[in-house]
């Protein structure tokens, strides 16, 4: 196999790979304040339609804060439901899903004429290469050529991430409210406030991925074009036992496991595939990876329970 | 102290409160959405009444246009039924989707390679088929979710995106029509493996034409399988285990049921119940598979499953509002500039709305009946 295909692989698994982890990164907020997420995937719809048309009318910067600002305001529903209404995390997610396809739909409808997508094309950021890495030998260099600056803003977001969780008063709070919401509040930690901002940074996050989805790999917005990757994010946090730097580890092999059926179709062994079994890999490899793994790991104590003081 | 609590005139039976309970929040929620949808159809410079009344006279005015609704609500029927058996269970089968894909595939190939047979056997055949391949596409997260703990939400997921690439290579491959080369679909399937059209079976044609309306026998089928449901859940030894392990798993278990076995068991049913889905859309209209069949089906599920309580007899009035809303989309677009997208909106509302109403009555409920009893005992 010639390295250069693994090098693109790599660059596209990258990309991938900032998706994955930037909604994992929201999903660790929410669910270490105790809010189970499963609307990732909606909020990432969310994010595509309105990070497409942000750039289309102001660039690809403003589409990046118009789909965070999106998936923001969407996921104030999930935490209306969950906490102030006490809904059952996983319905309220499940919810959430069925109806950011609609809602998509009519933005869609909205903004480009037609429900289903927009026009192709749109535009994105100027990349960049990586000194050093992007002359390794062998084609692997490859890797770190083109690439979206977006994708290092990902891997810088683990400093702010890590100092937020552990050093800083709000984040300890926020863990404190996923953990032993009881003894939080019988500390005067009020809840709800944190429970509320866990969500929202997991639905800005979630935005911003599904809007540099829209940007940097497809060039415009289409229905279904998020295929199960706020799922992956998802899976990538278990596998990530809720910790930034392990669930960084997660977001690259399910990164990489992405670029396999676009980069990697004329690899040996792959290539004895017919091609849509090809396209099942990124799948068959979070579903192995997750029943291998969630034995060992340990949720957020709180994670999913409604915490039932009182809501001042 | 029970002598007492029995003269007590103001508690009511609990199913009388449970019941008014659940149309209260059925109603504020309606309320609720409809009202959010006139704000929405007014930014638009439409009259919202129009608009509803539009909605209802398309899925109503004539004997066919409810045929059409009905046809719409058939494959809701199915994959809200679904959706419910596994969350009684406390389970969320999110796989419905690909496992009505991965049945209505089994359904072809059934009916392309046993053509010969007649209606009477093969028909059932092609039917067993399609339950048993969702089946089977059900049995992999129920498995790994009893024995490793992987969440049935994730691999359901996956399961789904599975679904799909296997399914194109079935159209594209072994399936494949050889007479056909544009269309990518089977070959037609023998007329002996289609469902016949209700109204044709009842000599109604002439008011239902069965050229446009696709309305089969699988809609009473529906409706019977929903009795069947029903009576599974609340008349049998496994509803009742279900019911257990999805209220109170530590309890069920304390009680000697299998938490594991009864999930599984309850999982397969509801994959077995998707494979229902897809039914209508192949063998009662297309008359084959074709790589463009219908999707979505599944998802739409969860949405009539919450809206219809996850109860048997609730099921199929949601599955029927939403056919009606699926019909008055055609309403919308040649009466209104609105985009019928709004229609979609308006579902999502209304399911959110649902989901926290009844969470709100039901908290209410249980404080007053907590409050009521402590009088009693006082």
């Amino acid at each position: 196999m010639p390295l250069i295909d693994l090098g693109a692989a790599i660059a596209l698994g990258l990309r991938y790979f900032t998706i994955i982890y930037l909604t994992g990164l929201g999903g660790l907020f929410s669910e270490r304040s105790g809010i189970v997420n499963i609307g990732l995937e909606g909020m990432m719809v969310v994010g595509t339609v309105m990070g497409a048309w942000g750039t289309i009318a102001y660039g690809p910067v403003a589409g990046l804060v118009t789909g965070a600002a999106a998936g923001l305001l969407f996921s104030l529903v999930h935490a209306l439901a969950t906490v102030t209404f006490k809904v059952d995390h996983i319905v309220s997610g499940v919810v959430i899903n069925v109806v950011a396809i609609g809602l998509a739909r009519f933005l869609s409808q909205l903004f480009f004429g037609q429900a289903t997508q927009s026009d192709p094309g749109i535009p994105d950021f100027a990349t960049i290469n990586i000194p050093l890495l992007s002359s390794l030998p062998l084609g692997l260099g490859q890797a770190f050529k083109g690439m979206s600056p977006v994708v290092l803003v990902a891997f810088l977001m683990t400093m702010p991430a890590l100092f937020v969780l552990n050093r800083t008063r709000f984040g300890l709070r926020l863990r404190s409210a996923g953990e032993n919401p009881e003894a939080a509040s019988s500390l005067g930690v009020r809840i709800w406030p944190l429970r509320y901002a866990g969500v929202a940074i997991s639905g800005a996050l979630a935005g911003l991925a599904g809007a540099f989805l829209a940007i940097e790999i497809n060039g415009l917005f289409r229905e279904g074009q998020t295929q199960g990757l706020g799922f992956i994010a998802l899976a990538a946090l278990i596998l990530g036992n809720w910790q930034p730097l392990r669930l960084m580890a997660g977001a690259l092999l399910f990164g990489i496991a992405q670029a396999i059926p676009l980069r990697l179709q004329d690899a040996p062994v792959i290539s004895l595939l017919p091609e849509e079994f090809i396209r099942m890999i990124p799948y068959v490899i979070t579903i192995i990876a997750i029943a291998g793994f969630v034995g060992r790991v340990q949720p957020p104590a709180a994670a999913g329970r409604a915490y039932e003081g009182a809501a001042t | 102290m029970a002598t007492e609590a029995a003269t007590q005139p103001r508690i009511r039976p609990e199913w009388i409160d449970f019941l008014v309970a659940q149309l209260i929040a059925l109603a504020g929620a309606f309320a609720f959405a409809a009202l959010i949808g006139a704000v929405i159809v007014i930014a638009y410079g439409e009259d919202p009444l129009f608009v509803y009344r539009t909605v209802w006279a398309f899925g109503t005015s004539r004997p066919q246009d409810f045929a059409i609704v009905l046809e719409n609500a058939t494959p809701l029927i199915y994959s809200g039924l679904a959706v419910a058996v596994a969350f009684k269970a406390g389970l969320f089968n999110i796989g419905v989707e690909g496992q009505y894909i991965v049945g209505m595939a089994a359904a072809a190939a059934a009916a392309l390679t046993l053509s010969g047979l007649p209606t009477v056997l093969l028909l059932p055949l092609v039917i067993v088929a399609a339950m048993t391949g969702a089946m089977l596409w059900a049995a992999v997260p129920a498995v790994l979710k009893v024995k490793t703990g992987a969440h049935e939400v994730v691999t359901t997921i996956m399961m789904n995106g599975i679904a799909v690439s296997l399914v194109a290579w079935l159209i594209l491959h072994p399936l494949r029509s050889d007479v056909t080369t544009t269309d990518l679909r089977t070959e037609d399937f023998p007329a002996s493996a289609l469902v016949p059209n209700l109204a044709t079976s009842l000599g109604i044609e002439d008011v239902i034409p069965d050229s446009i309306v696709h309305l089969t026998w699988l809609f009473p089928i529906a409706l019977v399988v929903c009795v069947t449901v029903w009576f599974m859940m609340f008349r049998t030894r496994l509803g009742y285990e279900v019911r257990a392990v999805g209220s109170s798993p530590g309890s069920a278990e304390a009680g000697g049921v299998s938490i594991g076995g009864t999930q599984i068991k309850i999982f397969l049913i509801s994959g077995a119940l998707a494979g229902l889905v897809g039914l209508n859309h192949i063998l009662g209209d297309t008359g084959y598979l074709g790589s463009n069949y219908e999707t979505g089906l599944g998802f739409s599920g969860i949405a009539v499953a919450f809206l219809g309580r996850n109860h048997p007899a609730g099921i199929p009035l949601a599955a029927i509002l939403f056919g009606m809303l699926l019909r008055g989309q055609d309403g919308l677009a040649i009466l209104t500039e609105l985009p019928i997208e709004i229609l979609i909106i308006l579902q999502g509302i209304l399911i959110l709305s649902v989901v926290v109403a009844y969470e709100l009555v039901s908290r209410a409920l249980a404080r007053r009946r907590q409050a009521q009893l402590g009088q009693a005992a006082s």
